[in-house]
């Protein structure tokens, strides 16, 4: 082994053992919440504590998926006596999905629209919008939940859905419409162009030529809107008031309502909680890669 | 942009914009207005029939509330501290991540993940692992020989103030790490080439070549992440809804609990009122500094 193969060899090991003790300290609140919610209510509070558990139950996954109600006797006072947050956990999950899915979709399909106006035709205030709605995304949802809240007071749509739905319209819209607006400006219109003089219509341009080319933008724009969805608390804590009603992060803080905190059950629900930001985490990293660029290969 | 095309069927155009249009009239616009104007307003949501127009006497009550200013203080120390971390971990761990080495994806995927963990769920972790009798941190620390008596990570006021700290360094600094990384990978070599050539050490290297390339961008992370830092809601309320006492309040937790527990709308309007000029300051530096937006990234 030549000096400088030492070197390089040295240094990778060196590169590694720092990597992974960062990576350690930084995934470690994600893997003793892991690690919890798969331990026997016994061994949560084993002294010393263990971080892989000795024994591996899903009692606590158990008890979140089909509503056991075993805990909580004493929950706050939004739970009636007799019924327990866990009992609400999967209504809450699909009240969450719904929500999330919603206002994406509504987000994207709107900000999708907007931006191919606005870089596509001439009217008064084209260049100006996007700015003005990149500073809509600065301001902070504390500042506008409450008269926002006034208007679903208005519109007759408290403690619904629709409301949370349109609820975070408000606060991914403007940024999907900066991102979007960014991107279609980027896309040359030349092949428009072309398609449009070989007869095609505006609508064919834009379902087959633009919306194909402006793809990895959607992608972006939506996995932002439903990380911002999925993980709101202050738009749902203060929409919403029924059991029936919650999203997961606006129930999931009931739990803390009782004299008993039961750990297990707790990290349970975060795991679960994380779960498809997760999976949609996987889905984002090879855009992730792929928008930093092929400058990526570094020698 | 060609003349004839863009000017040929304007009412396409008007069409792909009226969903934003009226969405953002509606729902931005309008509940912004509506902030501002119940600023000015003495409201309790329980008795809207008493609404009066009271003029800048809200303004004067937030700015004569010692409260007020103590949530002030507090959220510029936090804000400034977390900004420090996120900078300092968030270029380190950019240039860890920067090197090529079998396996760099998985790491980074791994160090980039806290940034999509729901908020709730990270301060359900750090509740359960900063628990004083039962938490790990407190656990390994004695264990360790660190400390002799368990740390009140929430309930003492300093500690509390450093562990929301933790939570927001915590989730933030993979933005941080996203914006050097991106930036990282278009420094051109041959600046680094040369440097060597020079007989620039590492370090030498780092602060001639590399800092002066994240200048730039540095600044734009920096303003951004203050401004959202400074108005943050969620990462101190879910954590210490404020506590103990008032220890952790911030501008944004004192305008919900004046809005939520006073019920006094027309107060915490006029707290928003004064975020929203600090952020419009925030804003005008922002756009001087980034030569009005031209290439922002995607968080």
């Amino acid at each position: 082994m030549s000096k400088s193969e030492f070197w390089t060899l040295t240094r990778r090991l060196a590169s590694y053992a720092v990597l992974c003790a960062v990576t350690f300290v930084v995934c470690f609140p994600l893997v003793w919440a892991l690690s919890t919610s798969l331990k026997p209510k016994s061994e949560i509070f084993a002294t010393p504590p263990t971080l892989i558990p000795r024994t591996v139950t899903l009692e606590n996954y158990e008890a979140l998926l089909t509503g056991r109600p075993q805990y909580f006797q004493s929950a706050g006072q939004q739970v009636s006596s007799g019924t327990t947050p866990a009992q609400f956990f999967t209504r809450w999950f699909v009240n969450s999905m719904i929500v999330t899915l919603g206002s994406t979709l509504i987000s994207i399909t709107v900000s999708t629209l907007a931006a191919y106006s606005l870089t596509r035709f001439r009217y008064w205030g084209r260049n100006v919008i996007p700015y003005f709605s990149l500073l809509g995304y600065m301001v902070p949802s504390i500042i506008f939940v409450f008269p926002l809240f006034l208007v679903m007071v208005q519109l007759d749509l408290t403690d619904s859905l629709l409301s949370l739905v349109l609820g975070y319209v408000c606060i991914t819209l403007p940024f999907c419409m900066w991102l979007m607006w960014a991107f279609m400006r980027s896309i040359p219109i030349e092949i428009e162009e072309a398609a449009l003089i070989d007869g095609a219509s505006r609508v064919q341009v834009f379902t087959q030529v633009v919306l194909p080319t402006a793809l990895p933008g959607i992608i972006a724009a939506s996995i932002f809107s439903m990380i911002v969805s999925w993980n709101d608390y202050l738009f749902g804590r203060v929409f919403l008031n029924s059991l029936d009603n919650l999203t997961l992060t606006v129930g999931v803080m009931l739990f803390f309502e009782g004299t008993h905190v039961d750990w297990g059950l707790l990290m349970a629900a975060s795991v679960l909680m994380t779960l498809p930001m997760a999976i949609l985490f996987m889905a984002l990293q090879r855009h992730l890669v792929a928008g930093f660029g092929a400058g990526a290969v570094k020698g | 942009m060609r003349n004839g095309y863009a000017l040929s069927d304007r009412a396409v155009g008007l069409l792909f914009i009226a969903p934003f249009a009226v969405t953002a009239l509606f729902f931005m616009v309008y509940p912004i207005v509506e902030a501002i104007r119940m600023a000015f307003y003495s409201y309790n949501p329980l008795r809207p029939d008493l609404t009066t127009f009271v003029g800048f006497s809200n303004f004067a009550y937030i700015f004569n509330d010692p409260l007020f200013w103590d949530s002030f203080w507090q959220a510029t120390v936090w804000t400034f501290l977390s900004i420090v971390f996120q900078t300092v971990f968030g270029v380190g761990m950019a240039l860890l991540l920067h090197q090529a080495l079998p396996g760099i994806a998985i790491f980074r995927g791994l160090l980039l993940f806290p940034y999509i963990v729901p908020t709730v769920v990270i301060a359900l972790i750090w509740r359960w692992i900063f628990n004083p009798e039962i938490g790990v941190v407190n656990h390994a620390l004695l264990g360790a020989g660190v400390i002799s008596q368990p740390i009140y990570w929430l309930s003492t006021p300093s500690m509390a103030m450093a562990s929301t700290i933790m939570l927001n360094v915590w989730k933030y600094t993979p933005f941080v790490v996203i914006c050097v990384l991106a930036r990282l990978q278009s420094v051109p070599l041959e600046l680094y080439d040369a440097a060597k050539v020079d007989g620039a050490g590492p370090i030498r290297r780092f602060l001639d070549v590399t800092l002066p390339q994240l200048k730039e961008v540095l600044i734009v992370v920096i303003v951004f992440r203050t401004i959202w830092t400074f108005n943050k809601f969620e990462e101190i309320y879910l954590l210490t809804k404020g506590g103990p006492g008032t220890s952790t309040f911030n501008l944004a937790v004192y305008s919900f609990e004046q809005s939520i527990a006073n019920l006094r709308l027309g107060v915490g309007a006029a707290t928003g009122v004064v975020m929203m000029v600090m952020l419009s300051l925030g804003s005008i530096i922002y756009l001087r500094v980034s030569g009005f937006g031209e290439d922002e990234k995607a968080p």
